[in-house]
């Protein structure tokens, strides 16, 4: 199998650098695409990336670069962490220069608005990629940067892409698991940044463990009614990419959705919130996303609903919590059952 | 296939398979040989219990007999030579008793004899050989990608994969190949069809290896996947029907099987490793489209009664009554009704499509190197996940081009409108108990059948995924009817659907379904319902 000694990372945000980060440890030649020529002349020059993933100093193994076709041709696995919306642009561009022996695992939270797409579509369609994965778990940035334990899980049609992706990023601080349901792990990896949202609502509210438990509990019920429809496995949802990650990113102030549904709890606009946070909060485009597919399909997800008015329709919290709880409740599992 | 690649083929087929098993064996090699050998002698039992009137099976039996004596006190090496002769015996069957000279003659009189057969049926167009051809040719009608196809046989070895519908499918294919001017396809055929008295002739004398579906054998379907795969290798272009079998409910197949299918992508690497000055696969999917369905009332019913466990093989069908098949041809020549052949967009054997020059296109259109798919280290390497993984997104692509280039004819339509205005009358009835009983009346308006076809057909123009539409579908609504409804009762022991005054009686509407399912697939909202519960789609 081939020897990744070279691998790439597109995308130098907090959870590429940190990815990086990751490889670098692990004795890899890094390649880490960033678009500003700035931020590669920092990252290069004083082994910080300041901006997104401030206080964590980069091994020497990193080299930051803003030239796609020399990643392409450098590093035959590549990890792609970008946000969802300009995901198909960049693998637009990347398909200039990849082939079918590249190995391409994503590590973005979303699916594209509008279309519904997963990212590994968005790959399939613009690329000549076949080897396609994606990374997802509970995996907060700044506490794997800190090489605090954690794991996560690599889901591949394909058994090389994992045992490739495995032995680029598994060590002691990182377990690295595999599975082959996609569409659950995408769908779980971006679901849950609206369940976050919501949870920060909550947490902003000050509201205690309960609520959190019940949020997250029927949170995860809900992504599963829409994993499913997404043709996903249910069963994916409940590791490492579902419950795992729901957890993490709805227990942790550290999760950009949580802050923001914080911040709108205390009667801030998102507008301003998302002014003054430099990075995207996927939680805000998949509540769209998800409750226009909802509609679309008739699918019952009504914490998805709420966030969705609360967000865009500028709906009142108390109102919006007030609603949720007068919901009639049946049986837990109905809307799972066959 | 020529004399010397025969033998070859034989050869390299058994061996090559007995090498992976005993490669794939853990220590101690005996225990693993010995479960093999006795689990073919297994299967072979079974199906030999089961032939017990076939000739051929005494043959088998005695084999079988002296392969379990040997078994007793068997070493390693005596296994391993019983595993030999196992694959040896199945790849000397699947070759066939094939005369070259023969094989030579019958390329150039079948297609005439085809022809003749044909157009027996209208005697008007009987005369010189040169307009029997014309005659046949009016009903045969070629479209899509012939030119592509045609360029890329210079470039490498094609695979065509057609839908598969009736067991006319690859007469009419191989003289649609010979009139395209191309060199005629290797294909698996069931051994059914070399006892058929319709098609025998052509099974033993046109490119057609023998399938037998009933050994069930692993080893036996490794060897036959194996021989297809040397045969590729050896730039023989191939048949295979990726359905498995003729589709029982008339949906246009979506579940393909992988087994030969998979060839491909092994044929590839192979090629590539042996430095083959052209290695290039090229598979052209391919749909073949009747406006009447020569086994239609068999396939459906054996939808309908075996739903999800359907008879692999009939052997009692249409097909196997001459009269039945003239009768069947009769009504093509004379209805002026036409079966359509469509030739898809080629594609590689991971499911790009691929250009005129045969170069493989990422769905950007920009160039793609094929051989990046199954190297490693740039080293071209067999892996078997990978190329499963292959053969899913080659199906898949297959599948889409099925649904794009499938011809929906006025029987397709008139049977999904007629079905779909049965069940909104009847919304409270199941479709099992709806077919049998036809619900509350047993006829429609003329006028709301038409209303209801013109939406069809509307639904179907908008509809991104296809289908083609075929020429009638361009005339007046009733015209539509009026076609669909000559077409039902000019073949069919009992009608699907005959008009009587200003009404149209649904007559048959196991047949409707099946002429309905053809569509099945496309978007057409609200009158999809009634179609699409097939149950099961297309058999596998």
């Amino acid at each position: 199998m081939t020897t990744d000694t070279t691998v790439g990372v597109i995308g130098a945000g907090n959870w590429g650098t940190t990815l990086a980060k990751v490889l670098g440890e692990n004795g890899k030649r890094t390649l880490l695409w960033a678009r500003r020529e700035d931020l590669c002349r920092e990252i290069n020059e004083t082994r910080q990336n300041s901006q997104y993933l401030p206080g964590f100093t980069l091994p020497s193994s990193i080299e930051a670069t803003h030239d796609l076709e020399r990643i392409c041709r450098g590093a035959s696995l590549i990890l792609a962490v970008v946000p969802s919306h300009t995901m198909r642009e960049t693998a637009r561009e990347l398909g200039n220069y990849l082939t079918g022996e590249h190995v391409v695992v994503h590590a973005t939270k979303g699916i594209e608005q509008g279309s519904f797409k997963r990212m590994s579509e968005v790959l399939r369609e613009e690329t000549c990629l076949r080897k396609i994965g994606v990374i997802s778990g509970p995996n907060l940035a700044k506490e794997l940067a800190a090489r605090q334990p954690t794991g996560t899980l690599v889901a591949s049609r394909y058994d090389e892409v994992f045992q490739r992706t495995h032995r680029a990023l598994h060590n002691d601080y990182f377990r690295v698991y595999q599975g082959r349901d996609v569409v659950g792990a995408e769908v779980g990896g971006g679901f849950k940044n609206i369940i976050a949202l919501a949870a920060g609502v909550a947490a902003g509210l000050g509201l205690g463990d309960n609520t959190k438990a019940l949020l997250l509990t029927r949170g995860l019920s809900e992504m599963a009614r829409f994993g499913a429809a997404m043709g996903a496995e249910v069963l994916t949802f409940g590791g490492m990419a579902g419950m795992g990650d729901l957890i993490a990113t709805c227990s942790s102030p550290l999760s950009r959705n949580h802050q923001v549904g914080a911040r709108l709890a205390k009667g801030e606009k998102l507008e301003d919130i998302q002014r003054e946070m430099r990075m995207v909060a996927e939680g805000v485009k998949m509540a769209k996303a998800a409750h226009d597919f909802a509609v679309k399909k008739k699918l019952d997800l009504p914490i998805v609903a709420a966030v969705y008015r609360l967000l865009y329709e500028h709906h009142e919290v108390p109102l919006l919590l007030k609603e949720l709880m007068s919901i009639p409740a049946g049986p837990e599992f109905a809307a799972l059952s066959p | 296939m020529r004399p010397e690649h025969r033998e070859r083929a034989r050869i390299e087929a058994a061996t090559r398979v007995v090498d992976r098993y005993v490669a794939s064996l853990r220590p101690p090699e005996e225990v693993g040989l010995e479960a093999l050998v006795s689990d073919t002698l297994y299967h072979e039992r079974r199906r030999l219990e089961r032939e017990r009137n076939d000739p051929r099976a005494a043959e088998d039996h005695a084999f079988y007999q002296k392969v379990q004596r040997r078994l007793r006190h068997a070493s390693a090496r005596d296994l391993r030579e019983l595993l030999d002769q196992i694959a040896l015996r199945f790849a000397s069957e699947i070759v066939g008793n094939f005369d070259d000279r023969v094989y030579k003659l019958s390329t150039t009189v079948i297609p005439t004899g085809l022809s003749v057969l044909l157009t027996a049926m209208s005697p008007g167009k009987l005369g010189s050989l040169g307009s029997l051809r014309g005659g046949l040719a009016e009903h045969v009608q070629i479209q899509g990608e012939v030119d592509h196809v045609r360029k890329l046989l210079d470039a490498g070895t094609l695979v065509v994969v057609p839908t598969h519908s009736s067991h006319l499918d690859s007469i009419v294919l191989g003289y649609a190949v010979h009139l395209m001017g191309l060199p005629p396809l290797l294909y698996g055929a069931g051994l059914n069809l070399f006892n058929n008295p319709v098609t025998s002739f052509f099974m033993n004398n046109l490119g057609a290896y023998r399938v037998d579906r009933k050994k069930s054998a692993a080893i036996y379907k490794d060897v036959l996947k194996e021989f297809a795969t040397v045969a590729l290798e050896l730039d023989y272009n191939n048949l295979f029907f990726p359905g498995g079998t003729r589709s029982r409910s008339g949906a246009v197949e979506q579940k393909l099987k992988r087994g030969l299918l998979g060839t491909g992508v092994r044929a590839y690497v192979g090629n590539l490793q042996s430095n083959r000055d052209k290695p290039n696969l090229f598979v052209v999917p391919c749909t073949i489209s009747y406006k009447l369905g020569l086994e239609a009332e068999t396939l459906i019913d054996d939808h309908l009664k075996e739903v999800g466990k359907n008879r692999y093989i009939i052997e009692d069908d249409e097909f196997s009554r001459p009269r039945q098949v003239l009768n069947f041809l009769s009504n093509l020549v004379s209805l002026d009704s036409r079966v359509v052949i469509t030739f898809s967009r080629p594609l590689d054997v991971v499911g790009n499509y691929v250009d005129e020059d045969g170069q493989s296109l990422d769905p950007r259109g920009r160039v793609v190197d094929p051989a990046s798919y199954v190297c490693q280290d740039g080293e071209p390497v067999h892996d078997h996940q990978r190329d499963e993984e292959y053969t899913n997104e080659l199906s898949r692509a297959i599948a889409r081009e099925f649904l794009r280039d499938n011809v929906a004819m006025s029987t397709h339509v008139v049977g999904h409108a007629l079905l779909e205005m049965i069940r909104r009358e009847n919304p409270d009835m199941d479709l099992y108990r709806l077919l049998r009983t036809g619900g509350r009346a047993p006829s429609v308006t003329l006028g709301e059948l038409a209303r209801e076809s013109e939406r069809v057909v509307g639904a179907l123009r908008r509809s991104p995924r296809g289908p083609r539409l075929s020429d009638e579908l361009g005339r007046d609504p009733e015209q539509v009817v009026d076609d669909a409804l000559r077409a039902f009762g000019t073949y069919h022991a009992h009608p699907a659907a005959v008009r009587r005054g200003e009404r149209v009686f649904h007559e048959d509407r196991n047949l409707l379904l099946y002429y309905a399912n053809r569509l099945k697939g496309y978007d057409l909202s609200s009158a999809s319902a009634a179609s699409t519960a097939s149950a099961g789609g297309a058999a596998a």
